[in-house]
């Protein structure tokens, strides 16, 4: 059990990242490459607040929130709103995760920093295994995430106006949804979002530069199997992933953790590579 | 002659004579005594534009970012390394061995990497390279795992073993080859092929070319200068380890591509020198490599959209001052052809063809026939359904019920590229043309699927290849004539205005001889003129035996040209018949045209575009 706690935890953190990516896609039809390292920042900035400043926690929430959600902000500036071509935006927002890697690594150093937690670090015990109070967190805000997303997006115009972005741009436009306002506030969001989980992600995985990378591909495994745009598919998805990852650095060692992962999307993409919870849809001319 | 600008001059010349040159140069520098440190770095340039060139396949070419590379370099330097371990120092047999390990990977990670759209090849090929020092750390008894491949031998060809500058010239050689290679792919149809695919995967599976496959050889077949480059790197320091295989020389992969223009042969070259010279020198700059890479990318992604060469050749064409969709002269007569050829056509059967988009009944039980040497007109409101019949007919939507047939031949089961295969070709709304290549090149893609000659063909210029290409340039003047825009065979096909742009896209239906012609509102936006060349050449077309089937807003132009008008509304037949059935029908003048047949008189009629009873975007 307290592997599964591990494991769910993990996948907490990836499904968080891959909500993160959906509610740029949802709005803009976009990959936001950088995503993960928006998360990562926020992590970094976290431990900034915890560590050097002593800064009580929920202050330093709002910081990392607004720190990311201004980065954000300025990425869809200048890396995505003057790209006209989709090919290329994932080559700026490529550009810009690199970016950011490197900025974290100049002003962090490259070893990894511990983000201290607030509800402390002792295991508690929890259906008979142990599980660390960040873990249990984690999970939660997973969980309340997509719940609240979807009954956002159901009950409140802006989440209705972002459906029918979703569904017909077009179509959107011609109602008087100011398209392009909405899809940059939606990016911002996502980076609040992003800074917003840090501070817990940080706790659990240390921050640390190569964080990013790591993120980026579990968080685009978690949607591969869920599928674009759905977000109760990145709950299955995170489960799965970090269970795997979990059950195959415990029993078959640490260097066939990613492997196992990159199995599970290899075979999603064979097999069903719309993800499990997306309707194929037909090609329009 | 004289008095013509040095460039205008040079640019009648066979052109590839420059890199041709640059190359024999590079081979000779062995005996230029260079410094050692100039001379690795032209090794490690070379390697890394072999690495950048193969990208370039995948991204530019065919549209689709992938960061592999690295995963295949290492494929193939650690299948040389341990050839070499093992006592095999042919680096020959190395370079081989290499090629094909590297195309494996290729192939492996490519067939599931490309089943989901452009992102999911990026990122599969990204977690191929993270998970490199996992896979070789697993075989460690093999790969040295984490402490690298040591002995690994010098290299020798057959049986002599190679001073360091003879191995150098085998470096130069390999990699002038490549871009010979890959230069005779890009100007070669498959290199057309490649644009239409990167321009749109429905306009290239409009013309019968299979998507999935096509962007699998750009991407495996990349995969190829990248085992050569492993192998050659393998050799060049007779040590691996995993750091030389990292994420960050993907980036620097990519940077050089995106520097030197994805999209052209040479900018490899251009962009992996600049790099190799410029980001790796200094030391000191190592920490700032990622924050500058990163912001070049974006830039570059921003603002380089054709890279370095991109840049070169605007400058180029100012210097040689043509401006192609100017420069040409307008023909002598637009009646040129006047024997044209027979266009053999097919009957097209539509029997009972139903389509539901969840609760949007689009067709229920449409019947039509289009027989060869008719115009077959498809008209009625917006959302009545034509262009979804059109689609049904492609193979873009399956068909909930009914069947559609050409001459004997079923299509309501095929994929589009195989409908377009059996013969169907079509025109879009808004014309569909490739960047970066001439009116000639355009048209002659359309014969792409039809008349085949496989990569190798064309890269070794094989008779069979040479063949098909005669035919392609013959068939091409053929229907440049037919649709009278000969004179703009070499202006760029972008640069053409919207009326010639139909044109274009008509030349390239049949250029295929297809067995119906479909055309999707072609004559809108066009002007008087331009819509009575189009006209003209439908005429023809039907004249010389062809089925055509058009589907068309502008009523003057449907009751000159059709020889039968089919109306839909809300997806039902509504009337079937001639020109004057249909205009007197009382139905099509009250629900389409929008005329009270009882008011004492009709007013003249254009065009219609009345009556949206259905829902929004339910025809798009």
């Amino acid at each position: 059990m307290t592997l599964i706690w591990g494991g769910l935890s993990l996948g907490a953190i990836y499904a968080i990242v891959a909500i993160g990516y959906n509610i740029v896609f949802i709005s803009s039809k976009t990959f936001n490459f950088a995503h993960a390292q928006l998360t990562m920042v926020g992590a970094f900035v976290a431990y900034t607040g915890l560590v050097k400043w002593h800064l009580p926690t929920v202050l330093v929430l709002v910081i990392a929130s607004a720190v990311v959600a201004i980065i954000a902000a300025i990425e869809e500036r200048i890396a995505i709103r003057p790209v006209g071509d989709m090919h290329n935006i994932l080559v700026t927002t490529l550009g810009a995760s690199i970016l950011l890697d490197g900025a974290a690594q100049l002003t962090w150093g490259s070893q990894p920093l511990t983000v201290p937690f607030f509800a402390g670090d002792s295991a508690i015990t929890l259906f008979g295994g142990r599980a660390y109070p960040v873990e249990l967190f984690l999970i939660a805000i997973a969980v309340l995430l997509v719940v609240g997303l979807g009954i956002y997006s159901r009950r409140s115009l802006t989440g209705l106006a972002l459906l029918g972005m979703a569904e017909d741009r077009e179509a959107a436009l011609l109602r008087g949804v100011n398209v392009r306002r909405l899809a940059f506030m939606a990016f911002v969001a996502a980076g609040a979002l992003a800074g917003f989980v840090g501070l817990f992600v940080g706790s659990k995985t240390f921050a640390v530069s190569t964080l990013g990378a790591a993120l980026a591909l579990k968080g685009f495994v978690v949607l591969a199997i869920g599928g674009f745009g759905s977000m109760p598919g990145t709950l299955v998805g995170g489960t799965l992933v970090g269970l795997a990852e979990a059950y195959a650095s415990r029993y078959l060692g640490g260097e066939y953790a990613n492997l196992a992962v990159f199995l599970i999307l290899i075979t999603i993409l064979m097999v069903r590579p719309a993800g499990l919870f997306v309707r194929t849809k037909e090609r329009v001319v | 002659m004289a008095n013509l600008p040095l460039a205008r001059r040079l640019s009648g010349g066979p052109l590839w004579i420059v890199p041709l040159a640059l190359g024999i140069l590079l081979i000779l520098v062995p005996h230029f005594n260079l410094e050692y440190s100039i001379v690795r770095q032209l090794q490690l340039a070379m390697i890394l534009s072999l690495l950048v060139s193969g990208l370039n396949l995948s991204l530019g070419f065919a549209g689709e970012l992938a960061l592999g590379q690295v995963a295949m370099y290492a494929a193939g330097a650690y299948t040389a390394g341990m050839l070499s371990q093992r006592g095999h120092t042919d680096i020959l047999l190395q370079l081989v061995a290499a090629g094909f390990a590297a195309l494996l990977v290729g192939l492996v990670t490519g067939i599931p990497g490309l089943r989901l759209g452009s992102w999911s090849l990026a990122m599969t090929s990204f977690f191929l390279v993270l998970l490199l020092p996992d896979v070789l750390a697993i075989f460690r008894d093999d790969t040295g795992g984490r402490n690298g491949l040591s002995g690994i031998l010098s290299p020798t060809l057959f049986g002599k073993l190679l001073s360091p500058d003879d191995y150098f010239m085998v470096i130069a050689i390999v990699t002038v080859a490549w871009f010979a290679v890959m230069r005779n792919i890009a100007v070669s149809r498959h290199g057309t092929a490649l644009r239409v695919l990167k321009k749109s995967p429905v306009l290239a599976a409009s013309m019968g070319i299979n998507v999935f496959r096509m962007k699998l050889l750009a991407y495996a077949l990349g995969a190829v200068p990248a085992g050569l480059a492993g192998a050659l790197f393998a050799s060049l320091d007779l040590y691996i380890s995993p750091e030389a295989f990292s994420f960050s020389v993907a980036t620097t992969i990519l940077a050089a591509s995106v520097l030197g223009g994805s999209a052209s042969v040479y900018g490899a070259v251009f962009g992996a020198f600049v790099l190799q010279f410029g980001l790796n020198q200094s030391t000191e700059f190592q920490k700032y490599s990622l924050v500058v890479t990163g912001a070049f990318l974006i830039i570059g992604g921003v603002l380089l959209t054709g890279g370095l060469t991109g840049l070169a050749r605007s400058l180029w064409r100012k210097a040689v001052g043509e401006d192609p969709a100017v420069s040409a002269s307008a023909p002598a007569d637009a009646a040129a052809a006047e024997d044209v050829p027979a266009v053999p056509g097919k009957v097209l059967r539509v029997e009972g063809v139903a389509k539901a988009f969840g609760g949007n009944q689009a067709l229920k039980g449409v019947d039509l026939v289009a027989s060869p040497g008719r115009v077959t007109a498809l008209i009625g409101p917006n959302g009545s359904g034509k262009t979804t019949l059109l689609n049904m007919i492609c193979g873009f939507y399956r068909t909930d019920a009914g069947v559609i047939a050409l001459d004997d031949k079923q299509l309501q089961r095929m994929g589009p590229d195989a409908v377009a295969r059996t013969g169907v070709a079509r025109t879009f709304q808004t014309p569909n043309i490739p960047e970066g290549i001439t009116v000639r090149e355009a048209v002659m893609a359309g014969r792409y699927a039809g008349h085949r000659a496989t990569v190798l063909e064309a890269v070794l210029r094989l008779p069979r290849y040479r063949k098909v290409r005669k035919g392609d340039l013959a068939e091409a003047d053929r229907v440049l004539d037919l649709v009278g825009i000969r004179h703009l065979e070499n202006a760029e096909a972008t640069a053409l205005p919207l009326g010639q742009r139909r044109l274009l896209e008509v030349a390239r239906c049949l250029i295929s001889n297809p067995g119906v012609l479909l055309l999707d509102e072609t004559a809108s936006g066009l002007d008087e003129d331009e819509v009575e060349r189009l006209a003209e050449v439908i005429r023809r077309v039907r004249d010389a035996g062809g089925t055509v089937v058009l589907v068309e807003h502008n009523f003057q132009l449907v009751l000159s040209l059709a020889d039968e008008i089919v109306a839909l509304a809300h997806g039902e037949l509504m009337a079937k018949g001639t020109p004057e059935e249909i205009q007197n029908n009382e139905r099509v003048m009250s629900e389409y045209l929008g005329i009270d047949p009882d008011a004492p008189e009709a007013p003249h009629v254009v065009l219609a575009d009345v009556a949206p009873h259905t829902p929004e975007g339910a025809e798009r």
